[in-house]
């Protein structure tokens, strides 16, 4: 009997069961409401069938990736060379956490509306929107790594006489390893949700906008079908590359 | 003449806020085992921690080989330091641990692993050289730190309550080994611990200190002459009488 408990978890049958029950409602619900304001179960899953052999799929999947690569990528940059400058010194600590306060708090549609001023209806909006939202969650979490790096340990290092190199390489950079992936991986997640906000004014790529011209031209099932696109790049992306990272780094675990 | 001491402690004081350490000043001549014994917050891991040039002194001088040792100057003496925790890099094996201290001394990858896979052998870790340390229990993790400071030939090896951590059974295979290892390399060891038994068993020179603000109450040294039952008798009462005397001072 055990085993057949075990075979209901690995398959995820509870949340099966619950996503049928979803799906028959939905059913309901569009049959009661209309195809505008809720298109069929049957009529979403036709519409992502129809990007998938045209490859329309591809074409818009890869442009918001691309964004959000070189957004996501100079964002990355950006909090790693924060967290040298706070592990480097004090000063410099005191101010990187102010920064971070500070686009902590500032929401993306000010990045939107300023990046369109800047830098027009071009590929360049979303991406700096990217840029500027991931930025505080990745850098904060080297922050936080470079901060909790074991005191005791940089005793030792002190005592063992170690150059500063030496106790960056062997000591601060594998306690803040798993600081780094982590906000790699919300700030990943932040990336795709923001970019495509983004992608709504002035480019005519990329899953953003490609959702808000289906609803131009009321074709709502689109709009669910590059929902599901969205959600499974997330999902694939999690599963693939973020937690193989995170397996490899704590093998000595 | 008298031979020439590996380590003078002269004059050595500090405060934190109140006097901790008033005055202690003693001497050690190479090859010799000191254990620091004295009441808890008596100073004795900060004296150990000023000797090692870890922490700064209010007062006094510590000198190794003639030598001055201040906190954060550097000098040319090599201080091995053994912590109440292991303080292996969890990330790295223990070979790497020890090789990784030997990188100051300007020796090759190859001597340097060659060395560390030597001083592991003396610690009893044959076998384990390329275990993380979170694969090995405790007591190992503690002879591999003990291999880590013995590996860059130290002028002087400090042990801070290197066992306090280990239940009875591993402490006693512990002090063996490290009472093995003191007579197979013939380093000058200060070992502190709370443990009257264990200075007993392992020192060859005692050092008593007083309740706080301390200073030396009693220099014994430890050659068979006083038979071992009185001397842990008589640092019992020792002992109890400083307690004593620190919590009537605090009443």
């Amino acid at each position: 009997m055990k085993s057949l408990d075990e075979w209901v978890d690995r398959l995820h049958l509870p949340t099966l069961t619950v996503t049928a029950v979803a799906v028959v409602a939905w059913s309901l619900l569009s049959w009661r409401y209309g195809a505008y304001v809720l298109p069929s179960p049957r009529a979403v899953v036709g519409g992502l069938a129809d990007i998938l052999r045209t490859g329309e799929v591809w074409t818009h999947t890869g442009a918001s990736l691309s964004r959000i690569l070189i957004g996501f990528g100079g964002a990355v940059g950006l909090a790693l060379l924060m967290g040298l400058a706070s592990f480097l010194s004090r000063r410099a600590r005191a101010v990187v956490h102010d920064v971070l306060a500070v686009l902590n708090s500032t929401s993306v549609f000010v990045w939107i509306v300023l990046s369109i001023i800047w830098f027009g209806l071009s590929r360049w909006a979303p991406i700096f929107t990217t840029l500027m939202i991931t930025l505080p969650v990745v850098a904060s979490n080297i922050v936080e790594g470079v901060e909790n790096v074991d005191r005791r340990l940089l005793e030792m290092g002190d005592v063992y006489r170690l150059g500063g190199r030496e106790k960056f390489r062997a000591i601060v950079v594998p306690s803040t390893l798993p600081y780094l992936v982590a906000g790699m991986k919300v700030g990943f997640g932040l990336a795709l949700k923001v970019s495509v906000v983004a992608e709504i004014f002035g480019v005519t790529s990329g899953i953003g906008y490609i959702m808000n011209y289906s609803r131009e031209i009321l074709a709502t099932q689109m709009v669910f079908a590059w929902a599901l696109v969205m959600v499974l790049v997330m999902m694939v992306t999690d599963k693939l590359v973020f937690d193989s990272i995170s397996r490899r780094l704590s093998r000595w675990r | 003449m008298k031979p020439r001491l590996k380590l003078r402690v002269s004059g050595i004081g500090k405060d934190f806020l109140i006097p901790v350490i008033e005055t202690v000043s003693f001497g050690v001549e190479a090859g010799e085992f000191v254990c620091l014994l004295g009441p808890n917050g008596c100073g004795k891991t900060t004296l150990l921690r000023i000797i090692g040039g870890i922490e700064p002194a209010t007062r006094g001088a510590v000198l190794l080989d003639g030598q001055p040792v201040v906190a954060g100057d550097a000098h040319s003496r090599k201080v091995g330091v053994v912590f109440q925790e292991d303080r292996l890099l969890p990330w790295m094996t223990l070979e790497q641990n020890v090789a990784l201290v030997l990188k100051p001394l300007g020796l090759g990858a190859e001597e340097r692993h060659a060395l560390a896979r030597r001083h592991l052998v003396l610690a009893g870790l044959a076998g384990f050289e390329h275990y993380y340390p979170g694969r090995v229990s405790g007591g190992m993790r503690q002879r591999a730190a003990i291999a880590r400071a013995l590996a860059i030939e130290p002028d002087v090896l400090l042990m801070d309550e290197p066992f306090g951590a280990l239940d009875a059974q591993n402490r006693r295979i512990m002090q063996n080994e490290v009472r093995r290892i003191w007579k197979e390399t013939g380093r000058t060891i200060l070992f502190v611990t709370h443990s009257i038994e264990e200075a007993v068993a392992i020192g060859t020179t005692l050092v008593m200190l007083s309740a706080r603000p301390s200073h030396i109450r009693e220099l014994i040294r430890n050659d068979g002459r006083v038979e071992r039952g009185r001397l842990i008798d008589d640092l019992n009462t020792m002992i109890m009488e400083e307690v004593e005397r620190q919590q009537g001072g605090a009443a």
